[in-house]
């Protein structure tokens, strides 16, 4: 028998049923600025790299990340083809709007402030707007900054040998990414049609939505009257529904919910429950056993007995009965306001 | 015959119930399906040993013989794997997933150096020593499913979701319990469960497809399974495609009232979303004691006999085993 000495102890938080590989890691972290590059005179591009050097979480194309932006967490699309990355990139439109308008504020405080060397927080990535597999080819319509996600798709596809063709149309001079794009369709790997105004995008958007072969899937990513007409032609060219897939600019970060108060019904103690941390969770950093498993709400484990209060109710477990009866709640998911539960 | 465990270097004789997932909670009196899915990688103690501290189990001595049986199965009927269209990069997904786990679960014995999409695989086990660029099907002697699937004894199967619903897509099965990949894949997941009794009627179907589509990238869930084998031998391989091999063992075994060869046989599913694919992992291992394994362990043995005693008709004649459980649980009793 060969003596060979044991592997490290690694702890493991039974809470926290994560990966063992670091490049798998999807949380909050910090990265590092890596380059800043002016793209047009309103886009800058920003890319992120593992301050260590490793690898990063490999992702879906058109998948976004979430980016501590100064005081506001904004989603970017990502641009490149997701597979094993060791680096992520966004490109930021800096918007002229007001500064209650979404993501604003954020927009600016990257322009403004990101430089190469900085830590910046982020996380993610998250995929919302990823190509079916089954598709034969790709129809990828991009208008202005959307072209983000679009790239992302059309670099995956030349990366696997999909066939796709782009549809991007961009004020001259204002065309972020074009040359992407173009050295893609030099290589033969996607075809690229350009259009500079909302006629011409309209009269293209018809004409190829008309002649793509069985099985392909569309998808579109740019201001609403592009994503607009883009859906009402696809529709009249006789579309399936599922087949004309969207994004609008950007989508906001899973809701983490209001803070609330629970009150235990035995010994009347209030306990505060913040936003995005579940009440679930809350009970068991308070000494109270919920038994429970999958924390998503599905698996039914963590359903505590309910005597009043207002319920959120955000599981895939109860009925719709059972839900109105505001008697019971799976503590994992569900919130709501002043709930005092039965233990 | 002693094994030397890869990761303590510990040896300990070899057993089929040291590291068996044991599939019932110690107060569990009746079975009944149920979405019973947990975080991965916690180690569990049971009556007989202990298990689940990483995803893939290579600690018990007959690894490097179940994949003799796995990859001879493979070159037989290279049928058991399936990729339908449009899965290859979720099999470049799964592959880099399991070999990046297994190196940091068994460092001593699998190492794994990268250089951005350039890999070195060694799994000392099996003397494999492979380099191979990530999305190169040229740089692998397989498939990227069947590479792994070479290396780990895990029944692997990748669902993927569309139109709200999710499909089994690509798979590599050659331990399947009286089913077959070849037959099942490209099925939706109700499709595929529509044979199990009180599954699909019982909403368990819908949440069980809920949990895997809304199954978060960060984390990893297991959940156990389990049923009599279709054999009263160590054949793992009970699929349909090789049903001409097994139909008869059972009806042979309880004529010759051979009940302590009748086999529990556990399956440990691992779920997980990759994250350049979006593909969700369904992987099977499969574990099995014989009757006259679990007899020696009385906490398992009076279990067992309750759980087969109490469970309702249409459960254990899906199961396979409505026909003889009365002599097999007073085998296991007497």
């Amino acid at each position: 028998m060969t003596v060979i000495s044991p592997a490290p102890a690694r702890t493991l938080d039974p809470r926290k049923p994560g990966h063992q590989h670091p490049s798998f890691d999807t949380g909050v972290r910090s990265l590092v600025v890596t380059a800043v590059l002016q793209l047009t005179a309103a886009i800058v591009h920003i890319v992120f790299e593992d301050p260590a050097g490793g690898m990063l979480a490999a992702y879906e194309p058109g998948s976004h990340l979430i980016v501590q932006a100064g005081p506001v967490r904004n989603t970017y699309s990502l641009v490149d083809d997701g597979v094993n990355p060791n680096r992520y990139a966004i490109s930021v439109l800096r918007r002229n709007g007001t500064a209650e308008s979404a993501g604003s504020g954020g927009s600016a405080w990257l322009h403004e402030n990101v430089r190469v060397g900085q830590r910046v927080e982020i996380e993610g990535p998250r995929s919302l707007f990823a190509p079916v597999t089954t598709e034969r080819k790709a129809l990828l319509v991009a208008g202005g900054i959307g072209v983000t996600p679009i790239l992302s798709h059309a670099r995956a596809a030349a990366r696997w040998g999909r066939p796709a063709e782009v549809i991007y149309s961009y004020r001259p001079g204002s065309g972020a990414h074009l040359a992407d794009l173009r050295a893609l369709a030099a290589t033969g790997a996607i075809t690229l049609f350009e259009v500079h105004n909302r006629t011409d995008a309209a009269a293209l958007l018809a004409e190829r939505l008309a002649t793509q072969p069985m099985g392909t899937h569309a998808y579109a990513c740019g201001p609403p009257e592009l994503v607009d007409s883009y859906l009402l032609l696809g529709e009249a060219a006789g579309w399936p529904p599922d087949r004309l897939h969207s994004e609008r600019f950007e989508v906001p970060p899973q809701d983490p919910g209001l803070p609330f108060t629970a009150i235990i019904a035995s010994t009347g103690a209030r306990l505060a429950v913040p936003a995005g941390v579940s009440l679930l969770q809350t009970l068991l950093e308070n000494g109270h056993d919920v038994a429970n498993l999958c924390r998503q709400g599905v698996c039914g484990e963590c359903r505590i007995p309910v005597r009043s209060g207002q319920i959120e109710h955000r599981d895939h477990v109860l009925s719709e009965r059972e839900k109105a009866d505001n008697t019971t709640m799976l503590c994992c998911v569900s919130r709501g306001a002043e709930i005092e539960v039965d233990l | 015959m002693t094994i030397t465990d890869p990761n303590t270097s510990v040896a300990q004789p070899f057993s089929h119930t040291i590291n068996l997932p044991w599939p019932f909670p110690d107060d569990l009196t009746a079975f009944r399906y149920s979405v019973n899915v947990e975080p991965a990688r916690v180690m569990r103690t049971t009556a007989g040993g202990s298990w689940g501290t990483h995803i893939v189990d290579l600690t018990n001595a007959d690894y490097p013989q179940v994949m003799a049986e796995r990859r001879r199965i493979l070159d037989a009927d290279p049928g058991r794997t399936q990729i339908l269209d449009g899965m290859m990069p979720a099999c470049w997904d799964i592959l880099v997933y399991y070999l990046r786990d297994l190196a940091l679960s068994y460092p001593l014995s699998c190492h794994l150096a990268e250089n951005g999409d350039r890999f070195h695989w060694r799994n000392d086990l099996l003397g494999t020593d492979q380099v191979f660029v990530l999305g190169d099907l040229t740089t692998l002697p397989y498939d990227p499913l069947s590479f792994l699937g070479r290396e780990i004894p895990d029944d692997l199967l990748l669902v993927k979701e569309r139109d709200g619903q999710l499909f089994f897509d690509a798979g590599l099965v050659t331990f399947a319990a009286a089913w077959s990949v070849s037959f099942d894949v490209g099925m939706n997941f109700r499709e595929i469960h529509g044979p199990v009794p009180r599954f699909t009627g019982e909403g368990l179907t819908s949440r069980a497809e809920q949990f895997l589509m809304h199954l978060p990238t960060d984390s990893v869930y297991r959940r156990v399974n389990w049923t009599l084998s279709a054999s009263g031998s160590r054949k793992l391989d009970v699929s349909l495609e090789e049903l001409p091999e097994w139909g008869g063992d059972m009806p042979r075994l309880v004529r010759d009232r051979d009940f302590g060869n009748v086999q529990l046989r556990i399956e440990l599913e691992h779920f997980m979303r990759l994250p350049m694919s979006g593909a969700i992992t369904f992987c099977i291992r499969t574990f099995m004691a014989s009757f006259a394994e679990i007899k020696a362990i009385p906490v398992w043995r009076d279990q067992l006999a309750q759980v087969l005693t109490e469970l309702p008709e249409d459960l254990a004649s899906y199961k396979g085993f409505i026909g003889h459980r009365t002599e097999a649980v007073a085998w296991l009793l007497a």
